[in-house]
């Protein structure tokens, strides 16, 4: 379990631009940000505003094209590839508007599947108890293309904390289900979360679910604007270093 | 206005071809026309190459019999005996009751000499009326441009056959000396009816008037002739005199059609054509699968398109005659293509061996001419399978993909559904694979006309995926077992396999098919050479003298011994045929030449066998049972194999008909014999008081070294009579049918195995998306680059493994099958190509699974996630 104050993820001057045509496109611009350990934060903002490319950078999907990203003291925007992904594989977890599970592959072998990257000797029990939290212990054996949309989201959250990670990032976790599902799969994310003592960056234009977090912040044009509430755990700037 | 042009107004069709179009130039649709094309490459190409050398091995071993019923014997007709049923007065009058034609020749060894050169060859004497059927060619000019049709030579003259001409350096007019006899050479025969085909009797022919046969003082006692009365008439006639015949032909003698008329080499022949025509079929099978894989593939990658379309109001109907017609454009474009490349590699085919075979028609006036080289026509008939092949294909093979492509839900846009397929009900699947099933088995039957064929193909395929469902999915389990303890890529690769056993098993089945067709062309074709090279032991002597008299036994003695030659005993041969074990009179089946193809008909029963008499056991010979003779009383040592054959045992009483003389021995001991020593060797081995009153020839083998050859000939020069089998010179001949038949097998080979690559990047190719998602949730969830690529990298070698090991039960069945019932080869095991089986198929699998991947595998994880999510 992490100590509470405890930086887990910060980013110095982040930028993101992409040329086309000859013309420099920017994504994000001049992102600063900070997130203490076991503290939810929801990023906001309209489509194409750059939230999920942010969110890319933050999980070190993707590099950015200046500025520093630190993950668990890691200098994200110096690794390579493969060291990204051990770092991944060590400390991240995740979730997606699109479930992204293994059609070939039952429930119960999707939420093994980090586990089993990571060498986990229990990955079944594991996978079977995590499956049993959200409800699904009846499913295990189970495709997705035999489960529903919310079905498929709430193994993909078993999947996204077998590994017990130090950050979890939710890309749009509820976009794809209706609400009544959104909320079930919203308090299990947050239930879980709890339980686990896990820091959560949230991607969302959904603002039900963005209240849940206790930190809200906007992304509009590439850059991270004011907060709608103060706080002290989460600090963020624009344009400061400019 | 045509119906081109209507069809081109409407909207639908205008987006076909707009469709067509943009996914061709992108390369979208390469893997399907790539399936079709190849398909029609394979069947046209194939049928096109064995056609025509089915068509020249055909030629080459013309059987017919230039009769439609023949009366085989080794003694003439003319020699009353009391014992005789059959006599020449009695024939004669029945058929000129019946008014049937007759003729007859004579036909032996020996060796004929020309003013520098001699030469073994087959004298065939013929009467005044032959040929009764077919016709006897003869060129009277150099060139040999024009033949006539003739009958027996005049009295004093001979015909001999091309390559004699060029053996013995001989032109027309020159003389030739057969036995006591002189000849003028009057014309090359071009065609012999009922040329027998045969390595052993490989001597060019000369043909002679059956009324100068005396005079060449070529028949003695003890000969080895044989004597063919040859009849002809109308059906009805010629049955009645079957009716009549039949019942009193005697065991040495044999009453044949042209169905039953086989020689050794045409049994090999037959079986090397069988087996192009089952290449060929393999051809097929894959192109099929190909087809089927890549159909399904256009019918995924299509969904999304549909379902837009009808999100936007198409009508179902429109769809249907958007994507129909799309479809039949793609397919036409394919099989058009198809048609080209398989002409291509055909013509280069025929090309590579047209030095080993006459595969071209003498009659084709309308071949065409590129670069100098004349192409050979190829007939409709491949043609026509090629396009059959490529609409059945395109059609069948599409039809379910197709219709499920039309049903799309609209919803679609919205949620991805999957085609119905592998994981539906059992009722679904079957409905699903019946088209492509049905549609393969009118291919094959259509393709080779032989049910058992097509049967055994398909059933093999059936094995191996059954074997493949219940083996294959306890061995992916094994293997995850043993995984989970290895290391991670392992683990992954393994778990991943087992975990998508059901999704592989399609994948799995196509490999192994692959991999068994190809290993079974493997071990067929190694099965054959090895049995047709058996017949040819090394460091063996090389010279057989046969039809030595007892008079001329001495002088060859003599001879051997002033040359210092290494011989074997000289060994005295009567014929004879075995017609009853313990007063059992032989039945027809035992002897029935089971074994005819596999020992080249030297030792068969049912035939007039070699039988000799010793004193002493000879080398290479051991007693297995019983012991030497032990007094003087009349007793036979038997060969273990027709012993075990015969089902003939130790004081078992064996009955010989000789001639018209029959005699009865018991059995004494049982031999094993060395049949690779290449000296004379017996089933049968009288004590030497039950045959030396009969009329005998000897035999004797030798190596005569090349220095040595000349002194041979002179020697011979002295003893027409006596026959001289060159074994060297057979060698040389053996091979290079071998070679040419191999040659052709090669060929095929290559075609099947390019056919089977391009199935198993297909397979690839049609998972790649799956693949492409997986390997971007992997990467998401930190698993590294190397773990990434050693897992796919395993995985595609555990599941070729796996394939190939499956494979080789597989073939091994199938072989057996093939051997048993339609080959009539002795059965063997071939656990030596289970190895390859499985090397290759995961070395195979593994590379082309890594290079397909290879792209994928390099892409960075943002690269991924954008192009899957």
């Amino acid at each position: 379990m992490n100590s509470n104050s405890e930086i887990i993820l910060e980013t110095q001057s982040l930028a993101k631009f992409v040329t086309i045509e000859g013309k420099q496109l920017d994504l994000l611009h001049n992102v600063n940000f900070t997130v203490e350990a076991g503290q939810t934060i929801a990023i906001v903002g309209s489509s194409g505003s750059g939230k999920t490319t942010l969110l890319s950078i933050l999980a070190g999907l993707d590099l950015p094209s200046s500025g520093e990203v630190y993950l668990k003291s890691q200098p994200m925007h110096q690794l390579n590839e493969e060291q990204r992904s051990q770092v991944r594989a060590d400390h991240v977890g995740f979730i997606f508007q699109q479930f992204l599970l293994i059609n070939s592959l039952t429930a119960l072998e999707n939420v093994m599947l980090p586990a089993e990257l990571a060498n986990d000797k229990d990955a079944q029990a594991l996978a079977l108890s995590l499956l049993e939290k959200v409800g699904l212990s009846e499913r295990v054996n189970h495709f997705p293309s035999q489960l529903s949309g919310g079905e498929q989201q709430r193994v993909a959250i078993a999947r996204a904390f077998i590994t017990q990670p130090d950050i979890l990032f939710a890309d749009e976790p509820t976009g794809n289900l209706d609400k009544n599902t959104s909320t079930y799969i919203t308090d299990l994310l947050f239930d879980l979360n709890k339980q686990f003592g896990t820091t959560l960056v949230l991607v969302t234009h959904d603002l039900t679910l963005a209240q849940r977090c206790q930190k809200q912040v906007q992304m509009q044009d590439g850059k991270l604007s004011e907060p709608q509430l103060s706080s002290t755990e989460v600090t963020f700037s624009t344009e400061q270093t400019a | 206005m045509n119906i081109f042009s209507y069809v081109l107004k409407e909207n639908w069709a205008k987006q076909a071809l707009r469709l067509l179009k943009h996914e061709l130039r992108r390369g979208e649709l390469t893997i399907v026309v790539l399936a079709i094309t190849l398909g029609v490459t394979s069947v046209f190409s194939l049928a096109g190459f064995s056609d025509r050398i089915k068509q020249a091995l055909i030629n080459e071993s013309t059987s017919f019999i230039a009769a439609d019923r023949v009366l085989q014997t080794s003694r003439s007709l003319d020699l009353t005996s009391e014992k005789q049923l059959l006599t020449r007065k009695a024939i004669d009058k029945k058929s000129e009751q019946l008014e049937v034609e007759q003729a007859q020749q004579v036909l032996m060894s020996s060796m004929v000499f020309a003013e520098n050169n001699m030469q073994l060859v087959e004298i065939q004497a013929v009467s005044d009326g032959y040929p009764l059927r077919g016709e006897l060619l003869v060129s009277f000019d150099d060139n040999l441009t024009t033949s006539e049709v003739v009958n027996a030579p005049e009295l004093g003259t001979v015909f001999i056959e091309e390559k004699l001409r060029a053996l013995l350096d001989v032109s027309f007019g020159d003389t030739l000396d057969i036995g006591e006899s002189t000849f003028v050479i009057k014309g090359v025969a071009t065609q012999i009816p009922d040329a027998s085909f045969s390595v052993f009797t490989s001597g060019a022919k000369v043909l002679i008037n059956i009324k100068d046969l005396d005079a060449t003082q070529l028949v003695k006692p003890g000969s080895r002739l044989t004597y063919k009365y040859l009849f002809a008439g109308d059906t009805d006639n010629i049955a009645s005199l079957d009716q009549w015949l039949s019942p009193q032909v005697n065991d040495s003698q044999r009453w044949f059609d042209i169905q039953s008329k086989q020689s050794p080499l045409a049994n090999a022949l037959n079986k090397a054509e069988k087996y192009l025509s089952l290449a060929s079929l393999l051809g097929i099978i894959l192109a099929a699968v190909a087809v089927a894989v890549a159909s399904r593939r256009y019918a995924e990658k299509h969904q999304s398109g549909v379902a837009v379309y009808k999100a936007m109001g198409a009508s179902k109907s429109y769809i249907k005659k958007l994507y129909y017609l799309h479809w039949t454009l793609l397919s036409l474009f394919s099989i058009a293509l198809g048609l080209f490349c398989g002409y291509i590699l055909a013509q280069l085919g025929l090309f590579a061996i047209e030095d080993y075979l006459p595969v071209k028609v003498s009659t084709s006036a309308s071949s065409l001419v590129v670069f100098g080289y004349s192409l050979t026509p190829i007939g409709f008939y491949p043609l026509f399978m090629a396009i059959i092949t490529g609409i059945l294909c395109s059609f069948a093979f599409a039809l379910t993909p197709l219709k499920q492509l039309v049903a799309t839900s609209p919803l679609t846009v919205i949620r991805s559904a999957n085609l119905g397929g592998s994981g539906d009900s059992l009722t679904a699947r079957a409905i699903y694979y019946l088209p492509p099933i049905s549609a393969l088995f009118a291919l094959l039957v259509l393709f080779s006309k032989d049910i058992i064929l097509s049967v055994a193909l398909l059933i093999g395929g059936g094995i191996a995926s059954a074997i493949l469902l219940a083996f294959g999915q306890l061995l992916m389990q094994l293997s995850r077992s043993v995984g989970s303890k290895s290391g991670a890529a392992w683990h992954l690769a393994l778990a991943n396999l087992q975990r998508r056993a059901k999704a592989n098993s399609v994948q799995l089945v196509s490999f192994t098919i692959a991999i068994k067709l190809l290993l079974m062309i493997i071990v067929i074709k190694t099965a054959l050479l090895s049995e047709w090279q058996a017949q040819l032991p090394e460091h063996a002597p090389n010279t057989f003298l046969v039809n030595i008299a007892q008079d001329q036994v001495n002088e060859v003695e003599q001879f051997v011994k002033q040359q210092n030659l290494v011989a074997s005993d000289v060994y005295a041969v009567v014929r004879g045929r075995l017609t009853a074990i313990n007063e059992d009179k032989i039945a027809k089946q035992v002897s029935k030449e089971a074994s005819d193809g596999s020992d080249n008909g030297r030792k068969g029963v049912g035939r007039e066998l070699n039988l000799t008499w010793r004193a002493q056991l000879p080398d290479e010979n051991t007693i297995e049972q019983g012991a030497w003779w032990q007094d003087n009383t009349a007793q036979v040592s038997v060969e273990q194999s027709i012993a075990k054959r015969l089902n003939v045992g130790l004081g078992d009483k064996l009955t010989f008909q000789l001639g018209s003389e029959q005699f009865t021995v018991p059995v004494t001991s049982i031999r094993k014999v060395n049949w690779q020593s290449m000296q004379p060797n017996f089933y049968m081995i009288f004590s030497p008081q039950v045959l030396s009153d009969f009329p005998a020839s000897y035999i004797s083998s030798l190596h005569v070294p090349l220095d040595k050859k000349k002194s041979m000939q002179r020697f011979l020069a002295d003893y027409p009579t006596i026959s001289v089998i060159d074994v060297d010179a057979m060698i040389v001949q053996l091979r290079k049918v071998i070679d040419q038949v191999s040659t052709a097998v090669e060929f095929i080979l290559v075609l099947v195995v390019f056919a089977g690559c391009l199935v198993l990047i297909a397979q690839v190719q049609a998972s790649m998306e799956e693949r492409e998602r997986e390997i971007a949730i992997l990467r998401t969830i930190g698993a590294k680059g190397r773990l990434l690529r050693n897992s796919v990298l395993l995985e595609f070698v555990a599941l070729g493994a796996i394939a190939g090991l499956m494979a080789s039960v597989a073939m091994e069945l199938t072989v057996y099958l093939l051997q048993h019932y339609l080959f009539n080869m002795q059965t063997s095991f071939h656990f030596e190509f289970w190895l390859l089986g499985i090397l290759a198929g995961g070395g195979f699998v593994g590379l082309v699974g890594v290079l397909s991947c290879w792209r994928l595998l390099n892409l960075s994880s943002v690269a991924l996630i954008r192009r899957t999510m």
